[in-house]
């Protein structure tokens, strides 16, 4: 009796396949339809061309936006790539109380986005703590605009993604520096490499794969970015929407009774694709890099 | 080949599937609206059940009174049954969205005009003038003016309990800072020279002024906003331009809170009970409410009437045109607003005014019992009879972000008033067509 048929390995994918299906492949293709559209949250709409598409472009706040959302990529990327690491470095050690650090360190990656709003906005306020300290040193006259500069949000917003993101690519680390042969660190002392060339020689090389793999997720979600400009910049993406993002717009024309659902799917179809250009260039620099 | 085959056929199985799958999203939404102007004959038999939705109104005071209404309609029209649901305050508008693309949209519904609009234009609400001829005689014109909407005929809602917004001040505030709290601001110009005299004698610490111009403001300054087709907003005039620069100079002279521009802010209100601002605007219960969460601030309210015709605020009953049972659910809407319901209803929210003709009319409103709060709902009588609902029903969340944006760019000074006003009116355009 023969039980294995050409089609044998697609029942056993069928499970995932019709889950990965309805869940993901399904939403992306009716987002790309949608994006063709004039659709409204409660009412069918009709296909319109390219019409959304050309609307996006002359839409006064995309550019606002894209800036932002390309500068939160340019400057989160090298910091939640690098300080993750150092941290995992320091971390790693079995000194007494490291636990402890581990910990503390994890803490703000499991802090609910609400007490962190309220903490970070009771920080930045013109009244708050950093403001309040600056003032009593008699470094500042004023009270530094944290949550009203243009670029001073940004670079708040960007703080906290940072504070918030370095325990989670921290514990990433960890469990790639684990993985690094102690071996070959103890070669590398015999031969008299110190600290720093042990680092470059040989801890960076063994993690050269979960870097990449770091700087993608933190790449992917600094495109993504909303949480942290909606808490301290609010839903008009601080004074005059100078500090949107792109899903900032995107969540601004899908709610309400009116969402515009074909222009946010627009919307949601330009950052997909500007988050999978850079994404596919990183990868190949880095097949790049292992090769050679 | 013959594997090359067999890949092919599954693959063209499943794009096959995936497209039937896709099919089913695309177009979004619900665009198979019901007859709105269907009529339900006078004597169609009222029984069976339909579920009725009131927003925010599920409480100590107000629950006592539904389940009463209920059992003594349901006791009136023997066979019937009203499943009453009531929606939390926050989100409600995405909650009647999900309601509407579901189907689940409830028989008899609590809407304000904004939300009733798009359901009106998608063909989920029953005209009511073709049910309810005497609609016009027993229900206020300002009530109905608020249901009728551009590009559809008809009325949508029953009107059902309506606010005017009154002002509100701080008398301690006003004693301490220099002011007279028997002279409060009588317009937008007293305000700002009052405000000042606050800056200036509290030493920048109290404000008066803590909220940006909203819609009420900029149709008192510089006419409608919208033309007359609701095709086009053409407010971007100078004389609002002027009223924007009123507020950059009080901003800039620090008499407002430094943080009324951003996400920090709190509020007037929120400002108005913690005593630091000392104007705020509310409906006609606002003492009563006041006194709930601050006593002692409470006796301290002194109540003025709006500047120039008061913001109608209003809540109205509406009938689903998908209703499988619309006998019943136009029997219990017309049974939930008729005078003597509307009356006791008023009486648990006192500062609000029935939506009938009968009740609205009542001289017993306009009597006070010579405290604040009584003064209050007087005012709040006296402003009903000229207030204007500003919102037009083509408004959206959207809209309201863009008027904040470019309206904290000319207060702040990022932009001049002018040219703030002219971008918020092409977005606003643009929204209107895109």
């Amino acid at each position: 009796m023969r039980y294995h048929r050409w089609y044998s390995p697609w029942l056993l994918v069928i499970p995932a396949l019709g889950l990965v299906t309805l869940f993901s492949i399904w939403p992306a293709i009716n987002t790309g339809v949608l994006s063709f559209t004039n659709v409204r949250q409660i009412s069918g709409g009709h296909f319109v061309g390219f019409s959304n598409f050309v609307a996006m472009f002359q839409d006064p706040q995309l550019l606002n936006a894209l800036v932002n959302t390309l500068l939160y990529v340019v400057i989160c990327v090298p910091l939640l790539t690098v300080l993750p690491l150092l941290l995992a470095i320091l971390v790693q050690r079995s000194i007494p109380f490291i636990g402890l650090f581990r910990t503390v360190f994890y803490f703000p990656v499991v802090a609910s986005a609400v007490v962190v709003a309220v903490i970070w906005q009771w920080l930045l306020d013109s009244r708050g703590l950093v403001n309040g300290l600056l003032q009593d040193l008699h470094l500042t006259q004023q009270a530094v605009p944290f949550l009203t500069g243009r670029w001073l949000l940004l670079f708040s917003a960007i703080s906290l993604t940072v504070w918030k993101g370095l325990g989670y690519y921290m514990i990433i680390y960890l469990s790639a520096l684990a993985n690094v042969p102690r071996e070959l660190h103890e070669a590398a002392a015999v031969d008299g490499a110190g600290g720093v060339r042990r680092f470059f020689a040989v801890t960076l090389p063994g993690v050269r794969a979960t870097t990449m793999l770091v700087a993608i997720l933190v790449m992917i979600s600094a495109m993504r970015v909303f949480t942290e400009l909606y808490i301290l910049g609010g839903r008009t993406g601080g004074i005059g929407g100078n500090d949107s993002s792109i899903v900032l717009l995107i969540q601004n024309a899908a709610s309400g009774l009116n969402a515009r659902l074909g222009y946010a799917s627009t919307l949601s179809v330009f950052l997909f694709a500007i988050t999978v250009i850079p994404m596919l260039v990183l990868s190949r620099l880095n097949r790049r890099a292992e090769a050679s | 080949m013959h594997c090359r085959l067999r890949y092919l056929a599954v693959a063209a199985c499943a794009a096959s599937a995936l497209l039937v799958v896709a099919g089913c999203g695309v177009g979004g939404g619900s665009d198979n609206g019901a007859d709105t102007s269907q009529t339900v004959a006078a004597n169609a038999p009222i029984k069976g059940s339909i579920t009725f939705q009131t927003w925010s109104l599920k409480n100590q005071t107000f629950t006592p009174y539904f389940t009463s209404l209920v059992q003594a309609f349901e006791t009136k029209y023997p066979g019937t049954t009203i499943n009453w649901i009531d929606q939390p305050g926050d989100g409600y508008q995405q909650k009647v969205a999900s309601q509407v693309t579901s189907k689940t949209l409830p028989d008899v519904i609590n809407l304000p005009p904004n939300i009733a609009y798009p359901l009106v234009t998608s063909g989920n609400l029953l005209d009511l003038t073709k049910n309810v001829p005497t609609l016009t005689q027993d229900y206020v014109q300002s009530g109905l003016d608020s249901y009728r909407f551009p590009g559809a005929s008809g009325e949508y809602g029953f009107p059902w309990y309506l606010g005017a917004e009154l002002n509100f001040w701080n008398k301690a505030m006003f004693t301490k800072d220099g002011l007279n709290p028997n002279s409060v601001p009588k317009n937008l110009d007293d305000l700002f020279t009052q405000a000042k005299t606050m800056h200036d004698g509290s030493a920048g610490k109290d404000y008066l002024i803590s909220t940006i111009p909203g819609l009420n403001n900029i149709v008192q300054a510089g006419g409608p906003l919208m033309n007359a087709g609701y095709t086009k907003f053409v407010f971007n005039n100078d004389k609002v331009a002027a009223l924007l620069d009123k507020y950059a100079a009080a901003f800039k002279a620090g008499e407002m809170p430094p943080d009324v521009l951003t996400n920090t802010y709190q509020g007037n209100n929120a400002l108005f009970l913690k005593q630091e601002v000392a104007w705020t605007t509310g409906q006609g219960n606002e003492v009563s409410k006041v006194a709930q969460t601050n006593p002692d601030l409470a006796p301290n309210i002194i109540p003025s009437p709006s500047f120039g015709p008061a913001n109608l605020n209003v809540q109205g009953i509406s009938v689903s045109a998908k209703s499988a049972n619309l006998p019943l659910a136009l029997a219990f809407a017309k049974y939930v607003t008729d005078n003597a319901n509307q009356v006791a209803f008023i009486k648990l929210a006192p500062g609000f005014l029935p939506g009938t003709t009968a009740a609205a009319n009542d001289p017993a409103y306009a009597k006070s019992d010579g405290t604040n709060a009584g003064d209050s709902a007087v005012i709040g009588y006296q402003d009903m009879q000229h207030a204007i609902n500003y919102t037009p029903p083509v408004w959206s969340d959207q809209m309201n972000t863009d008027m904040n944006q470019q309206i904290s760019l000319a207060i702040s000074g990022q932009k001049s008033s002018k040219q703030a006003l002219d971008d918020l009116v092409t977005q606003l355009n643009q929204l209107l067509t895109n």
